[in-house]
């Protein structure tokens, strides 16, 4: 299977991913998901993509970051793995193509 | 305080998440929680963390498996899979004959062996525990210590004065009772026989718990002239054991002027039990014994005496006050006996359990006493049943996992449907439980019908019915089940263990070299050879004793025990014997065996044998005399001034020049003698003995016991019919009874004899367990090999270079038995013959002799299979797919 389908917010979740400026985990994807969406969105639904992100190989996550007000337990960093890079640089391909063949005056707010 | 998201939300999370998300989703949501709290109020917070965490509970979070593995929908037991296991199990079995038969016969013959050994061991330990006072039942025995304290000896037999002087001394001893064998001629009829009777003080029913069928236990003994009969006496002597109040007359054996005596039978008592040391057809009462009423010699033994302790008594202390009554008692006594006879030895009594007795050699149950044991019996015959047992379940593992590779598909297919490892642990476990159980049942009829020659050969009388006693059927359950788990147990751990993606795909190869199954055929195999050599030595020394030349001729000759024979007697006797040309001549001897001790060189004290006989003696059994001569009618001296003396004893003596020298008899009046010749040492004890000194004498004084009567060679009919003619008519009051004395001399060697028994009988069994294993293996190696001896075929291989092919595998492990057992088998041997004096050399030949043995029993099993499998048509092999 050459290319991933990828659902409208997991496209989302690893475009956040891609874009955190530090290590990414669970709680920072999270709120940075709500606040480029402006969606208010449960952390399950936040993990549970990241999870099946990880199980179709677009991310990769180790453990690491135990801190107190987390009750000593630690976090799962995640990182865009070569399949996730490839996939976001296809989506995005795939939509310059469309972009570029829309005709002209077809594309207008009336 | 700071707050905490609610605890039933997290206890939630942890029972139904994904183990491995758990830690990070939950520290996600304390970590935002935690930032909650600074911005709402907690209340708010916690809220809030619950409901985030309530959203967790969804498909894609929760655990694919329960927390606690299958068990709650599916028991490790279910009845469905428990009649699937039966199923299998049964079919397996039945589609294996030769397997089922050889793992079951094998295991029924080791459980058997075991059941058998334990019966005897029980009874072996259950000696005189029946009595209601056991604990309470001591012996009063000896030890003997030299000037200096070293000890000396110890016995277990006292006189006439211990027992009332120690209960009088001693308050905790309750009561006391003296018990003397002796023998009794008794009528029967017309026919007068000599019986072995009891003499015992009359508290003999009351310490001891032997039920009376009829009469009163605590007067039975009272009056003189009464008597106790065994059941089986009464019905011999009256037809019937309601025999109180009737006559029976007896007469001592030993004393010629003793006329017959009648006595009132008083009691009649249940037979003893098989387990007691004390067994009696007649017991009397203790003063009716001529002689039994001097009660102040210490210093002669001749009975057992045995006391009664009261319950909690110290036996410590009890001992040393009884030896406190002893020293002021036998005062006297020591100092005349230190003057007379120069005894120097100190004299300790001490108290020995009665249960103690049996299996104890150094103060064993004797003197009228029966059945004293070696523990060493118990000890050998454990170890063979032990040696059975672990053969046979050797037998079972290797078996099952040499088979194994058949059921490795099934082993797979079980597992991946989903059977746990556990589960078919329980199922090789539960089918091993099964041929264990089929093998318990078929023990139990094995040891039915073995019992009576086992009982035979150990001289007991057990039955099946002991079984009935809590410990026995203890043992005898943890004995089934050691053996299903033993047998059971690596099997199912190592079929249980198969990965079932090779064994699906056929690329299961047996992992390893199998050292297992190596190391367990060299195990049995040593055990095995180790029983052959012993069973060879064993009979060859049995044969060395039984056919050594005794230095006498002891063919045809018979003895006939005839007390007091006087010497006029013994002149009428031989006068009438030899009138039948059959007989050829007679001896008289004394009876029994004489020792005693005489002063030689002066004030040197000798011990040795003494014998009384005639002229005829010597020359009739053939020994023959190295010097000087032998005592003759034409030296009318020779009775009361002239000895004849052994090799040995002039060796003793240190004499150069024995012809001459002066024996002197000083405590009987200083009766001096001259040595008139000198005989070649012949073995006149059983050769578990070393000949000791020996002296004859002709002293009118002593008396006669028995003739020597020599018949010609092939008429003992004749011979036996005048003899006993003759005996009649002259001795018409005495017990009549011969032996031939070569019989009687074979009759010593009856420990031998037994342990030849037990060997032949454990290496028997032992070979015989490993070769039909040996066989199993044999027959499942032919079968795993079939395609290869196929191909070998086609490719032009011989039958006889197949079959060394499939045997040298198995006779190489045989021969590596060999070098475990040689040297074992060696020493243990070594150490036995060093209880005889005669024996033979451990040869080179019976280890060959052994190792040939096993060899060819090893070959012959493996062969057979191997000659099959070779001669086999190899297209069928190789069709077969």
């Amino acid at each position: 299977m050459r290319r991933a389908f990828l659902g409208e917010f997991e496209e989302i979740v690893l475009l956040v991913v891609a874009a955190c400026p530090s290590e990414a985990y669970g709680v920072t994807i999270w709120e940075d998901v709500q606040q480029q969406t402006g969606r208010s969105i449960t952390m399950s639904a936040v993990h549970a993509t990241l999870y099946r992100l990880e199980e179709k190989g677009f991310l990769s996550s180790v453990m690491g970051g135990a801190t107190a007000e987390r009750g000593g337990r630690r976090k799962r960093f995640f990182t865009l793995t070569n399949a996730g890079v490839r996939a976001l640089q296809d989506i995005q391909e795939v939509r310059a193509r469309l972009w570029q063949a829309i005709p002209p005056g077809k594309f207008q707010l009336t | 305080m700071k707050a905490a998201p609610p605890r039933w939300a997290d206890r939630l999370l942890e029972l139904f998440l994904e183990p491995h998300l758990l830690e990070d989703v939950q520290g996600d949501l304390y970590e935002v929680f935690s930032r909650r709290v600074g911005e709402v109020e907690p209340g708010r917070a916690r809220r809030e963390y619950a409901l985030a965490a309530l959203n967790y509970l969804s498909p894609f979070f929760l655990r694919r498996k329960p927390k606690y593995e299958l068990q709650a929908s599916q028991p490790l037991l279910s009845l469905t899979m428990l009649r699937n296991y039966l199923k299998i199990a049964f079919r397996t079995l039945a589609h294996n004959k030769a397997y089922s038969i050889i793992n079951v016969v094998g295991l029924s013959i080791g459980l058997g062996a075991a059941m058998l050994i334990l019966l005897y061991t029980k009874d072996e330990v259950s000696y005189d525990r029946f009595h209601r006072n056991t604990d309470q039942i001591y012996r009063i025995v000896l030890r003997t210590y030299t000037a200096a304290g070293v000890p000396e000896g110890q016995g277990g037999n006292t006189g006439a004065v211990q027992g009332p002087k120690f209960k009088a001394g001693v308050p905790d001893i309750r009561s006391f009772v003296r018990y003397r064998e002796h023998r009794n001629d008794l009528k029967l009829g017309n026919e007068i026989v000599s019986q072995s009777v009891f003499y015992a003080d009359t508290s003999f029913f009351n310490l001891f718990s032997f039920p009376l069928i009829h009469g009163n236990p605590v007067t039975a003994l009272q009056k003189p002239q009464s008597v106790v009969l065994s059941e089986e006496m009464a019905a011999k002597a009256f037809g019937t054991t309601d025999a109180l109040g009737k006559i029976l007359f007896l007469k001592d054996s030993y004393n010629s002027e003793s006329p017959f005596k009648p006595y009132t039978v008083t009691a009649v008592a249940r037979k003893a039990p098989q387990n007691s040391s004390i067994k009696f057809d007649i017991v009397m009462p203790y003063y009716d014994k001529e002689g039994n009423n001097d009660e102040t010699d210490w210093f002669s033994t001749f009975q057992n005496t045995f006391v009664l302790l009261r319950p909690g008594s110290d036996l410590r202390a009890v001992e040393a006050r009884m030896n406190r009554v002893y020293q002021a008692d036998a005062r006297e006594q020591m100092k005349m006996v230190a003057e007379k006879y120069g005894l120097t030895q100190k004299r300790v009594y001490a108290l020995q359990p009665l249960t103690d007795m049996h299996l104890n050699p150094d103060l064993p149950a004797d003197n009228g006493l029966v059945d004293n044991s070696n523990p060493m019996f118990s000890y050998i015959l454990s170890g063979i049943a032990l040696f059975i047992l672990l053969i046979a379940c050797i037998n079972f593992v290797n078996l099952t996992i040499a088979r194994s590779l058949k059921r490795a598909k099934e082993i797979g297919v079980r597992k991946v449907v989903g059977g746990g490892r556990s589960q078919l642990i329980l199922q090789f476990l539960g089918e091993s439980y099964l041929l264990s159980f089929g093998a318990f049942a078929l023990a139990l009829v094995l040891v039915q019908l073995v019992l009576p020659t086992f009982n035979q050969v150990s001289n007991k009388a057990l039955a099946l019915s002991y079984l009935f006693d809590f410990r026995l059927v203890t043992a005898y359950l943890s004995l089934f089940f050691l053996t299903g788990l033993l047998a059971g147990f690596y099997p199912a751990l190592v079929l249980s263990g198969f990965n079932p993606v090779e064994t699906l795909y056929s690329r299961f190869r047996f992992s390893g070299k199998n050292y297992l199954q190596k190391s367990l055929v060299v195990l049995q195999f040593s055990l095995a050879s180790f029983l052959i050599i012993a069973t060879l030595t064993v009979t060859s020394q049995f044969n060395y004793l039984t056919s050594k030349d005794l230095g006498y001729d002891d063919r045809n000759l018979i003895t006939v025990v005839k007390s007091n024979l006087t010497r006029p007697e013994a002149k009428l006797l031989r006068e009438q014997l030899v009138n039948n040309p059959a007989i050829a001549g007679m001896a008289a001897k004394n009876q029994g065996r004489w020792g005693t001790v005489a002063k030689i060189n002066g004030e040197t004290q000798i011990e040795f044998t003494y014998e009384t006989v005639d002229e005829a003696y010597l020359p009739m059994l053939k020994i023959p005399i190295l010097k000087g001569r032998n005592f003759s009618p034409d030296f009318p001296s020779d009775s009361s001034q002239s000895v004849i003396v052994n090799e040995s004893f002039v060796k003793k003596a240190g004499w150069k020049n024995p012809i001459g020298q002066q024996v002197n008899f000083w405590y009987n009046n200083n009766e001096k003698y001259r040595i008139i010749g000198v005989v070649k040492d012949y073995h006149f004890l059983p050769l578990n003995e070393e000949i000791r000194p020996q002296l004859f004498t002709m002293r009118p004084g002593n008396s006669f016991g028995m003739a020597y009567i020599k018949i010609k060679p092939g008429t003992e009919t004749a011979s036996l019919n005048h003899i006993e003619a003759v005996y009649k008519k002259l001795f018409p009051i005495n017990p009549y009874a011969y032996k031939f004395k070569d019989e009687d001399n074979r009759q010593s060697y009856e420990a031998v004899e037994k342990w030849r028994q037990i060997m032949l009988f454990g290496a028997v069994l032992t070979i015989f367990i490993s070769a039909i294993g040996l066989f199993g293996l044999a027959t499942l190696s032919a079968e795993r090999r079939f395609k290869e001896i196929g191909i070998r075929k086609v490719l032009g291989a011989s039958v006889s270079s197949i079959v060394r092919l499939l045997s040298s595998d198995f006779l190489k492990l045989v021969g590596g038995s060999f070098v475990l057992a040689f040297p074992v088998a060696w020493y243990a041997l070594n150490r036995w013959l060093e209880n005889f004096p005669y024996r033979i050399d451990q040869s080179a030949w019976t280890f060959l002799g052994a190792a040939g043995i096993a060899l060819l029993i090893a070959l012959f099993t493996v062969s057979f299979q191997a000659v099959r499998a070779a001669v086999s048509n190899p297209v069928k092999s190789l069709k077969a797919e």
